[in-house]
């Protein structure tokens, strides 16, 4: 940083890092040497078997149980998720008034991240008007993983590569679970996406002749992952949403939605929206409801940290559920290998793969690697896990996390000074913020909850089950299978956010509005009632709680 | 796995009102230690959006400094509020419209020329960017100086809330993004030329052929798959 | 090669770019290398001129202290406005100790600046420094037989304790011009205000300032009018082709900045792009100069 503002943390001068981990540092700086020549390994079938069974966290029992109630009756999910879809609608139906409607819209599209602005922008350009499309989403437009996501974003445009290349990678990495026809619309679409993005002027890094910097990510068989810088996620969402200003979509913020809305028939025909600063709801009644609501990473799945914004808590999943939609691979959650183990404050942020494909190797405490850095992320997070509590050769933080080192400065001894500062300014800005200067010592990270890998199941249209529901992005599923590949989700939010904003434009086009009811929400409370589920569990979770379990514990309602 | 925090304590003032909170915190966690659950001031948490910028100053010193709330450690003694949202004006723009061989920064944001070069915005800035440089570039019209410098800037609109001249920086800085993206930056012709092979099909028949292949193949064809290196 | 600080002003960088294009060039010639500051901000000047506010001093005392930072005493500027605003700002600093103690209490992640570095502009390095000699050593075009106006306006020479020649009677265009073998005319305007930023809101004023200016200089019978300010430039010559449509009968006169003149003179006429001029100055220069203006 030029001009080193930002060690504002504490001014003192001492180490960040504690003496024990600066004993293990030595280590891991006299082995730099050797790992600069020569590459470990890639991991055989059997052994990458044998770390996800006994060490990856979806292979844990009690970390999972099955559904009672819904379409997905007797499928095995996350105890977290599973609280939330069989949980009891958060408004009760017998409270709102659904005649008097506050918005009528062609498109409602639920979620203003990256999925919700590409879906809006495509239905203006199947020719709804900007007045008809609505965007509700919970925090402010853009608050979103998609802002978040810094390696990058797949597309087979290089000459050596194809879509097929690109299929197959998808396909082997999602564990042959994807459904076939989307991952063909993923690495099909994929370069027409790019292209859209170069027309609204996103910043991709280039060379001088304008041809694409690429780089590998793990499961690719070519360089096919195109970033900016490490903002990548950053630079396609504000331009995006940008545009979305430009052209006039209507968004209301803090107001998300927190029920469908369903005619007799179960066709969606609108949702209801929940203003949470003024406890108002809002009847939106649409044509088409395109569902954008993102990912899960704030359940905190058997209590891992997560990289997630803090909006992401699984309520579209849940809304839908109730609605009647399947839902797809809920069974496997993503865990990237390498969240920030230390300091502290930043733990569970993400420290990119970009890292790991510039270059820089984890290493344990003893300082000597122990896993190829390019493996599908679920094998090397099991590797990771297995390093710190199956070997124990982890590195603990004075606040008692283990972690392995990720062995950064190798990227300037490979690339040259100043690659890591130019090409990874977010990581450099995160650690040098807490006086930790990434090209000098290596990072502390652990395995961090990151990515909701199934989700609805949807056609190659984006279309649901349901009638009148669409969606694209990380909500939902089928995809990447049981396992999504790096810059695999920002390419999804474009693909199915566009086609599912498309399909839903021409459902209104070719439809009327419909009556609004909540009667899939009392049946589905009808079932709940039957299973005996306890009836204070309430969803949508719509934020977290990070109280203080002092304030927790005497706080009382008296307004 | 979550945070579990220190025992040791400090102080601290939100808005005026004292709190006792453990050391290490962010000022994010520290305020959800005190008990206030977000809804505005809070959106990435990972130093990425902006929501969380804050405004602070430390017992005994009179300089207010900016922060995003996310990202900087409670100190003993602070006293801070949240500016979660800054009124400063956007311009709404139609980018292939736009009359570009003038300055269009200026053009769009005349308000620039007001700028006094105090430094206030680069001062305020959490992501340590040159702002005052950016916005000196804007003046000239130097739409790529004016992107690059201002490539890593998260939106926070504290230096827009800071500036004694009303420039919104952000918005100046998305601006010549964008239409150095557009316009400016060398055009990539591989990615056009793909674009062009995949809707004369070129790829169609391979991948109709991989959609309906049986697992066992599909498994076998991606094992021997040829890897660049 | 020579190398003096030079700072150029936002101007030189957007509308005047052909001034700093000539600049550089006959620079060159005479061995003299113009090196821009590597960070500079603009100088400040509507605002540091026409209020007593502090603040507004910041612009161009930060820009003298980036020159000082680079390690020169000396900066050389071209647009007379800069050249203004910059002096102003140093006299302010050396002059009342209290004002230079509060902007430097305010700037106070800069080191202390006392008003170290001398502002020039580039008319005194031609006559102080470099002097007339070898400027007419380069001449490889003699201007013979065209007449210009030297057209001086408000920021060169005033006020007083800055100005870079008598106020009343300034000289160095027409040394300037008579070394490149011109003849300098006599015309009653030559420090008329132009109207200044008047043109941005108060356009009829600058209209008339405008025809006041321009149509006393040919009546002198001047071919062309010279200048070292942009906006004297905008408004003498964009406001003059405005001016025509009102008054058709007015007789326009070509307006060029001083170094474009210098660069037809020593030979490279290929530098100035006339085209952009509104008042086309080609056919003019083409039949009084030999050298044509663009080859
Ligand atoms: C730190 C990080 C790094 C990543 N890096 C990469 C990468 O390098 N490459 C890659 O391809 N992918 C990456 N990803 C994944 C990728 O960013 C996301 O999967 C993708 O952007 C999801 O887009 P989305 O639009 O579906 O969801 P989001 O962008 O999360 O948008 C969902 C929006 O819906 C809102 N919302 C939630 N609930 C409701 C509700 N009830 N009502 C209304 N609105 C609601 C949310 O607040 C949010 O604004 C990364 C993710 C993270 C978190
Ligand atoms: S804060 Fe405003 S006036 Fe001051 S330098 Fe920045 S842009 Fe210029
Ligand atoms: S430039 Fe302004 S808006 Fe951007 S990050 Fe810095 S302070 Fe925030
Ligand atoms: S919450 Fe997004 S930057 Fe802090």
């Amino acid at each position: 940083m030029r001009t080193g503002k930002l060690n504002r943390n504490d001014s003192a001068e001492e180490d960040p890092y504690s003496e024990s981990m600066r004993e293990s540092i030595k280590k891991v700086e006299e082995t730099r040497e050797e790992r600069l020549e020569k590459e470990v390994d890639m991991m055989d079938p059997d052994e990458r078997d044998e770390v996800l069974n006994n060490f990856h966290p979806d292979y844990k029992e009690e970390g999972m149980r099955s559904l009672k109630v819904g379409p997905n009756r007797g499928d095995e999910m996350p105890l977290e998720l599973a609280d939330l879809l069989e949980a009891y609608p958060a408004v009760d139906p017998s409270e709102v008034d659904l005649t008097k409607v506050d918005y009528e819209v062609d498109v409602l599209v639920i979620g203003g991240g990256g999925a919700g602005t590409v879906a809006s922008l495509w239905a203006i350009k199947e020719g709804i008007d900007p007045e008809d499309v609505l965007i509700a989403t919970k925090l402010r437009h853009g608050d979103a993983n998609s802002m978040m996501a810094q390696g990058g974003i797949q597309a087979a445009d290089r000459e050596n590569d194809s879509p097929a290349a690109h299929f197959l990678d998808v396909i082997g990495g999602g564990h042959f679970a994807n459904k076939p026809e989307l991952a063909r619309a993923l690495a099909k679409d994929a370069p027409e996406i790019l292209n859209w993005h170069e027309d609204l002027g996103v910043m991709y890094d280039k060379n001088e002749d304008g041809s694409m910097k690429t780089l590998h990510g793990g499961g690719t068989s070519r360089k096919r992952l195109h970033s900016a810088k490490d903002y990548t996620g950053m630079e396609l969402m504000r331009t995006i949403r940008d545009e979305a200003r430009n052209r006039d979509v209507p968004v209301v913020e803090f107001s998300p939605a927190v029920e469908l809305l369903t005619d007799s028939d179960g066709t969606i025909t609108g949702a209801l929206l929940y203003n949470l600063e003024t406890d108002q709801y809002y009847v939106v009644r649409a044509k088409s409801v395109v569902m954008a609501t993102g990912g899960f990473g704030r359940l905190h799945i058997q209590e891992f940290p997560t990289t997630n914004h803090y909006g992401a808590t699984a309520d579209g999943l849940v809304m839908a559920y109730r609605a009647g939609a399947n839902l797809l691979d809920m069974d496997s959650v993503q865990y990237h290998p390498t969240g920030a183990a230390f300091p502290e404050q930043i733990v569970g942020l993400l420290v990119t793969e970009k890292v790991r494909g510039s270059g820089a190797i984890p290493v344990n405490r003893e300082g000597d690697a122990f896993v190829y850095n390019l493996e599908p992320r679920d094998v090397e997070a099991g590797a990771l896990i297995r390093e710190c509590y199956g070997r124990n050769n982890g590195v603990e933080t004075p606040t008692g996390m283990k972690g392995v080192w990720l062995d950064t400065p190798m990227i300037d001894i490979l690339h040259g000074e100043g690659t890591f500062e130019d090409n990874l300014a977010y990581i450099h800005r995160l650690y040098t913020r807490f006086r930790i200067d990434p090209t000098e010592d290596p990072l502390l990270v652990f395995p961090t909850l990151h990515y909701q890998n199934g989700g609805i199941e949807i056609n190659d249209e984006g279309r649901t089950a349901v009638e009148g529901l669409f969606a694209g992005g990380e909500v939902e599923g089928g995809v990447h299978g049981k396992n999504r590949l790096m810059g695999n989700s920002l390419l999804d939010y474009n693909v199915f956010g566009k086609r599912a904003g498309i399909a839903a434009a021409k459902r209104a086009r070719e439809t009327g509005w419909g009556e609004l009811t909540l009667d899939h929400a009392k049946k589905y409370t009808d079932q709940l009632d039957n299973a005996g589920v306890d009836e204070k569990r309430k969803s949508p979770m719509l934020v977290p709680e990070y109280r203080g379990e002092e304030t927790l514990s005497r706080s009382i309602d008296v307004l | 796995m979550l945070d579990k925090p220190e025992t040791e304590t400090l102080e601290i003032f939100i808005m005026g009102k004292k709190y006792e909170v453990p050391r290490g915190l962010t000022i994010m966690k520290a305020m959800e230690y005190s008990g206030y659950q977000y809804i505005r001031g809070v959106g990435c948490r990972g130093g990425f959006c902006g929501a969380c910028s804050t405004i602070y100053r430390l017992e005994g010193d009179y300089k207010l400094h900016t922060d995003l709330a996310c990202q900087t450690t409670v100190q003993d003694g602070m006293y801070l509020t949240q500016l979660p949202f800054t009124p400063a004006g956007r311009k709404q723009y139609d980018l292939e419209e736009l009359e570009i061989s003038n300055n269009p920064l200026l053009d769009l944001y005349p308000e620039l020329a007001r700028c006094v070069s105090c430094n206030t915005c680069t001062k305020t800035c959490p992501q340590d960017l040159e702002v005052m440089d950016f916005v000196n570039e804007a003046i000239r019209g130097n739409v790529k100086e004016v992107a690059e410098l201002s490539f890593d800037c998260i939106q926070c609109g504290l230096c827009a809330a800071r500036c004694p001249a009303e420039i919104p920086h952000h918005h100046v800085g998305q601006l010549a993004r964008r239409i150095y993206g557009r316009y400016q930056a060398p055009e990539s012709e591989h990615l056009k030329e793909r674009v062009e092979e995949i809707n004369n099909g070129v790829f169609d028949d391979e991948l109709e052929e991989l959609v309906n292949l049986p697992e066992e193949e599909l498994r076998e064809r991606y094992e021997n798959r040829e890897i660049e290196s | 090669m020579r190398d003096i600080a030079y700072y150029p002003g936002c101007s030189l960088k957007e509308a005047a770019k052909s001034f700093e294009d000539s600049a550089l060039k006959v620079s060159e010639e005479m061995g003299v290398n113009l090196k821009e500051l590597s960070r500079w901000n603009c100088c400040g000047t509507v605002y540091s001129l026409t209020d007593d506010n502090l603040m507004k001093q910041l612009g161009p005392i930060r820009n003298l202290i980036r020159a000082r930072d680079e390690g020169s005493d000396e900066l050389y500027t071209l647009c007379s406005m800069c050249d203004n605003t910059l002096k102003r700002a140093n006299s302010l600093v050396r002059g009342e100790e209290d004002k230079r103690d509060k902007i430097n209490n305010f700037m106070d992640q800069e080191n202390d600046y006392e008003g170290s570095v001398e502002v020039h502009h580039y008319l005194e390095l031609l006559r102080d420094d470099l002097g007339w000699g070898e400027v007419r050593d380069r001449v490889v075009n003699p201007l013979e037989g065209l007449n210009v106006a030297p057209y001086y306006g408000c920021m060169l020479t005033r006020p007083k304790e800055i100005g870079l020649d008598d106020p009343h009677d300034p000289t160095v265009f027409d040394e300037l011009v008579e070394s490149l073998g011109g003849t300098p005319v006599d015309f009653p305007y030559e420090t008329e205000c132009c109207g200044s930023y008047n043109t941005v809101d108060n356009e009829e004023m600058v209209l008339n300032k405008t025809q006041t200016i321009t149509a006393g200089a040919k009546k002198s019978g001047a071919d062309v009018i010279i200048t070292a300010c942009p906006l004297c430039h905008f408004n003498l010559d964009s406001r003059q082709s405005d001016l025509l449509e009102v008054a058709p009968n007015h007789k326009p006169v070509p307006v060029i900045y001083f170094t474009q003149l210098m660069a037809i003179a020593f030979g490279y006429p290929e530098v100035n792009k006339f085209a952009e001029h509104a008042i086309d100055p080609r056919e003019v220069l083409e039949l009084k100069t030999k050298a044509g203006s663009e080859r």
